[in-house]
């Protein structure tokens, strides 16, 4: 029997000794840099210290669009390691991410997060406050900022975000179809659209002319478009009241929901001018390729529906087809999630913000409305077409109804918005759509505020 | 105590099992009226074989065809056999892949090394000592393999947040070296090793650590290897613990930055292929290699999994 | 009892099969053993039995995520909720579908191909590793290949489709009564390998002889399956079968990847709604209750497994 030697475990591994032996390599030339993931994730601590580093949850034309002004802000504050950005899967799964690496105290420098979400993330003591002060260090102001937004982006009165936009869902429609439908003016301009006969029947003129249908909206695997469309038309009714009071009880009008659900259900079903079977990219798809006149969707879709070839659209509100003009929409915006900064790193963090505000226009450019006043009000953005057309809905945009599971792809959007797409889709009648989710709504309802 | 009998085997045959026969060989002695039969065995065998390829196969062609192409569908990645490494090539140069191969094998080496020594000691223990309190240990070893670890992540995750663990490897690491399955495992091996050795040993002076390193665990070395790997293996690919306690995707392991860092990705197709099939390669190389270990080491676990 | 440091044991330490040792070298060799179970323990306290017994106290209790501390007490309120609420007895029908979907192909297809695998002579080893391989690779990788091939309309699965006559087939994870079989499908694919090796280990210790005899007899190849191979591979079955259950009943990854519990809550799962509950909702409380319920089921299935196997056991030594 050979004699112990105190550390013969390791080379007794065999083939494993070659595995860690490479380690040991790797550790020895990354360890030494600071802030390096190796040390971050062993010794804990902060990842690159000296960069910003941002998270978001914007795909396709946003995502693009996106990547473009982290490029911009790269350029202009020191190469490419002044900046890591991460872009994690829409709604819940991003959500979650930023929640929980807040609480393991390893949270991004910026975020982006809906209003509709940053309220709630607030509430949980996951955002830290921004001051005047904060505001005063890249030389922005709260009149810099759109109105309501601005007042979207306070909880208790105080600011904890900056809102980038304002994001209303909106009108697409196929030029060439609307043409040869007579829907245009003489400008090459949707002619307006008011009530639901005009509506119809520029849908049924649409489906005569492309043979299929006469608008596509996503109705399968996308509960936030269902959600958006239904919010909508909901909105558009007098007498339609807030989903929620205060989270606590449901105060939504059921007639008018049931309602909304009909109306949405006969024109998938009844009147076969909506498709029944869509998913998000393919309600898109029908429009480029002709197969409808009208697109539902957010205005972001704008940077798609460029990228087709010889394709030619047009942008506009949704029309008032009930009593009174409304959509549905929510702002992007920037937070700071609470972690421990230096006021360099804070002053950093401003920083990036302050330079994604002066690329709004390069985010107009993707549909969505400023919130920054300079660029809101300047000349280059009121030139922008289609963007102009659709504007003003700022004024009357439709938030969702404040309560701690909802808020844009919240469990709130995934709940009805499954069962609205089941109604669209003819497997559910409204009445069993609603209760199913008002069933779901009822232990939310009566669940103790875990933010609170 | 248990006998000290079964010298005789334990090293080579099926490994994890000292006591388990060496498998045999097939003779050569089929029947011709059995022609058929086994014909058709062979069709069935292949059919399915194809069928169980196929998907990969197709992930990797996808990983090779232009995104342009991908993004117009099945019949146009067919018709398309101009072969191009460009989704790898982006892959590898953008993203944090490389961080997330750093994790895995980090959070896979690290679990493995620290699990199997304190199993093994934990194993030693229990097969060849007695002591106060063995009928409680063994009792415990017992009721940890019935416990489904993976219901216990919200726990899990309140405890390693207050202990401050939270968004580092060893929030990965810790909570996964208790593999009890392992200590069974290597005390059922153990039991069947000859003790002639140590008893020599031991009236020669030498200690308990001394039997353990210097008898114990050079006997043992096709079990452990086999646990290793399959340890390994488990934790590389675990998706629910690092999902939620890893968030930053610098420091992600493989699973769970496939899993959330798609957006980057966009509706590239073939570039998300590729990352499947990069996020895959580790182990299938793994594999080849440790075959017989990996495929001892699951059967032996999963005898009394 | 207290876990001593492995204090090397000097030569003191002596066999217990010799029992000349009076207590006192009992006691170091309870010490020394306690040494050596010591790291383990450490480990096996605080990572194992620690949450469950977490896991049972924040039940009871309000607890969120991100307030400190459990929270106000609930009592059995949390436990109301889940047994009161249809999403919980969704998930847990789905997570029952899910291994009623899943189990009987798994386990009869590897039982299959196991044995014709076995028979094969030559390339045993091709197909051990086409029906392997894909057990060991992660599953984010496999959600990611299978995700792709069931894309509407311009996935593999709706081209072939396509190919067959049904040119507007329906999306199968984006339909509330496909998505389940989709990712079923996709599961037996993945996990095929583990069974069929298990198989196979177990085909492996039927003696050759056994068939030889049968062949001399002359019974065929199919007679030999069923009155050798079948009987003979029972406990293998059984251990195959209840290890299948349990793994199934934590199904968590292929849903949360694929799916992600949709559409609507149609392919929902319970660790999901326990993950959701505690990470998206915050409510660790309510996420520990829901827990605990289906630790409970788990434990149920694994007790069940322990009586059939003590009772066979008893039943081969009388035997």
């Amino acid at each position: 029997m050979s004699s112990p030697t105190p550390h013969r475990a390791s080379p007794r591994f065999g083939r494993r000794a070659l595995l860690s032996g490479a380690l040991g390599a790797a550790a020895t030339t990354t360890l030494s840099a600071c802030g390096s993931p190796l040390s971050a994730g062993l010794v804990g601590g902060q990842l690159a210290p000296g960069t910003v580093q941002y998270w978001n949850l914007f795909g396709g034309g946003d995502g693009v669009r996106m990547i473009t002004m982290e490029d911009v802000y790269r350029k202009n504050h020191g190469g490419p390691s002044s900046l890591e950005a991460a872009t994690f899967t829409w709604g819940n799964p991003y959500y979650t991410k930023l929640s929980l690496a807040t609480l393991a105290n390893s949270p991004p420098d910026v975020a982006v997060a809906h209003l509709t979400r940053a309220t709630n993330l607030a509430r949980g003591g996951l955002l830290s406050e921004i001051t005047d002060a904060d505001l005063a260090l890249v030389g922005l102001s709260q009149s810099d900022f759109s109105a309501k937004p601005f007042e979207k982006a306070k909880t208790d009165g105080k600011l904890y975000a900056l809102p980038l936009d304002t994001h209303p869902f909106v009108l697409y429609y196929n030029t060439d179809v609307c043409q040869k439908a007579g829907l245009l003016d003489s400008d090459g301009l949707l002619k307006p659209i008011q009530g639901a006969a005009e509506f119809e029947a520029a849908l049924t003129a649409a489906k005569k002319v492309t043979g299929a249908y006469g608008l596509s909206v996503s109705t399968i695997a996308d509960q936030a478009t269902c959600w958006r469309w239904f919010t909508t038309l909901y909105h558009q009714q007098n007498g339609a009241t807030e989903f929620f009071g205060n989270g606590r009880e449901l105060t939504y009008n059921q007639d008018i929901a049931i309602k909304t659900l009909e109306y949405m259900q006969s024109l998938t079903i009844k009147k076969e001018l909506v498709p029944t079977t869509n998913d998000y990219a393919g309600a898109g798809t029908m429009l480029f390729t002709g197969k409808v006149g009208f697109y539902l969707e957010g205005e972001w879709e704008i940077t798609t529906a460029q990228s087709v070839k010889d394709f030619k659209f047009g942008m506009t509100t949704i029309p008032q087809i009930f009593d009174q003009p409304a959509t549905q929409g929510d702002s992007h915006s920037f937070v700071l999630p609470k972690v421990k900064h230096t006021p360099e790193q804070r002053k950093l963090a401003m920083g990036f913000v302050k330079s994604m505000l002066d690329q709004s226009l390069t985010w107009a450019k993707g549909g969505h409305i400023p919130s920054y006043k300079p660029v809101l009000d300047s000349q280059q953005y009121r030139d922008l077409t289609p963007q102009k057309y659709y504007a003003g809905v700022v004024d009357y945009v439709t938030y969702d109804s404040p309560a701690w599971y909802s808020g844009s792809g919240s469990t709130f959007e995934n709940i009805i918005g499954a069962q609205i797409g089941l109604v669209e889709q003819g497997i559910a009648t409204p009445k069993q759509g609603l209760d199913a989710a008002v069933a779901q709504f009822k232990t939310y309802v009566n669940t103790a505020d875990p933010l609170a | 105590m248990s006998a000290t009998t079964n010298s005789s085997s334990g090293r080579g045959g099926v490994g994890i099992s000292a006591t388990a026969p060496p498998p045999r060989r097939v003779t050569t002695t089929i029947r011709s009226s059995n022609r058929i039969f086994d014909g058709v065995s062979w069709v069935v065998l292949v059919v399915a074989a194809i069928a169980w390829l196929l998907p990969s196969l197709w992930a990797l062609k996808t990983s090779f065809t232009s995104n342009g192409t991908s993004a117009v569908g099945a019949q146009a990645i067919l018709n398309d056999w101009a072969l191009t490494f460009d989704s790898y090539l982006t892959l590898i140069k953008g993203g944090d892949l490389w961080n997330w191969y750093l994790a895995s094998a980090v959070t896979g080496v690290l679990t493995v090394v620290i699990s199997m020594f304190v199993c093994s000691l934990a194993a030693f223990a229990l097969s060849r000592m007695n002591f106060r309190g063995k009928k409680w240990a063994m009792g415990a070893i017992l009721v940890g393999i019935m416990i489904p670890s993976q219901v216990l992540i919200v726990p899990l995750f309140a405890e390693l947040n207050q202990m401050g663990m939270l968004g580092t490897y060893w929030a990965v690491i810790l909570p996964q070296v208790p593999q009890v399955i392992a200590v069974f495992v290597f005390k059922r091996f153990f039991d069947g090793l000859p003790r002639d050795y140590e008893e020599a040993a031991l009236i020669d002076g030498a200690s308990w650590w001394r039997i353990y390193t210097s008898v114990i665990v050079p006997m043992a070395r096709p079990v452990i290897a086999a646990m290793s790997i399959v340890t390994f293996v488990w934790v590389w690919n675990n998706l629910l613990l690092p999902l939620f306690v890893l968030s930053n995707p610098k420091l992600m392991t493989i699973p769970v930055g496939l899993a959330t860092v798609q957006g980057s990705f966009g509706q590239r197709v073939s570039d998300i292929q590729a990352s499947s099939i990069l996020g895959a390669l580790p182990l299938v190389v793994l594999f080849l290699i440790f075959q017989r270990q990996v495929i001892e080491g699951v059967a032996g676990s999963g005898i009394k999994g | 009892m207290s876990a001593a440091p492995a204090a090397p044991a000097p030569a003191a330490a002596i066999d217990p099969s010799t029992k000349t040792t009076p207590a006192r070298g009992a006691r170091r060799m309870t010490r020394t053993a306690w040494g050596f179970l010591g790291p383990f323990a450490v480990f096996y306290v605080l990572f194992l039995i620690w949450p469950v017994i977490y896991m049972f106290i924040s039940s009871l209790f309000n607890t969120t995520l991100v307030h400190r501390g459990l929270g106000s007490f609930a009592g059995l309120a949390n436990y109301r909720e889940m047994l009161g609420k249809n999403e919980f007895w969704v998930s847990m029908w789905n997570t029952i579908y899910f291994t009623l979907l899943t189990v009987p192909p798994l386990v009869f297809i590897a039982f299959v191909l196991a044995v014709l695998a076995n028979r094969v002579q030559r390339g045993q080893w091709f197909f051990r590793l086409a029906f392997f391989l894909p057990f060991i690779l992660p599953s984010a990788a496999i959600a990611l290949i299978w995700n792709y091939i069931f894309t509407p309309a311009t996935g593999l699965w709706p081209t072939i489709q396509g190919w067959f006559g049904d040119t507007n087939p329906q999306s199968v994870l984006g339909t509330p009564d496909l998505a389940m079989v989709g990712i079923a499908l996709t599961t037996v694919w993945w996990t095929i390998g583990f069974n069929f090796v298990l198989f196979l280990a177990g085909l492996q210790e039927i003696p050759r002889e056994i068939y030889e005899a049968a062949a001399v007899d002359g019974a065929s190849a199919w007679q030999q399956i069923k009155s050798i191979t079948v009987p003979l591979l029972g406990p293998t079955t059984g251990l195959v079968v209840l290890l299948q259950i349990i793994a199934s009943l934590k199904i968590f990854d292929q849903v949360y990847l694929m799916t992600g519990g949709g559409p609507g809550i149609s392919t929902e799962v319970v660790l999901q709604l326990v993950t959701n509950t505690a990470f998206t909702d915050y409510r660790v409380g309510a996420a520990s209750a829901a827990s605990v319920l289906l630790f409970i089921v788990i434990l149920l299935v694994t007790l069940v497994r322990e009586i059939i196997e003590r009772a066979s056991a008893k039943s081969k030594r009388e035997n």
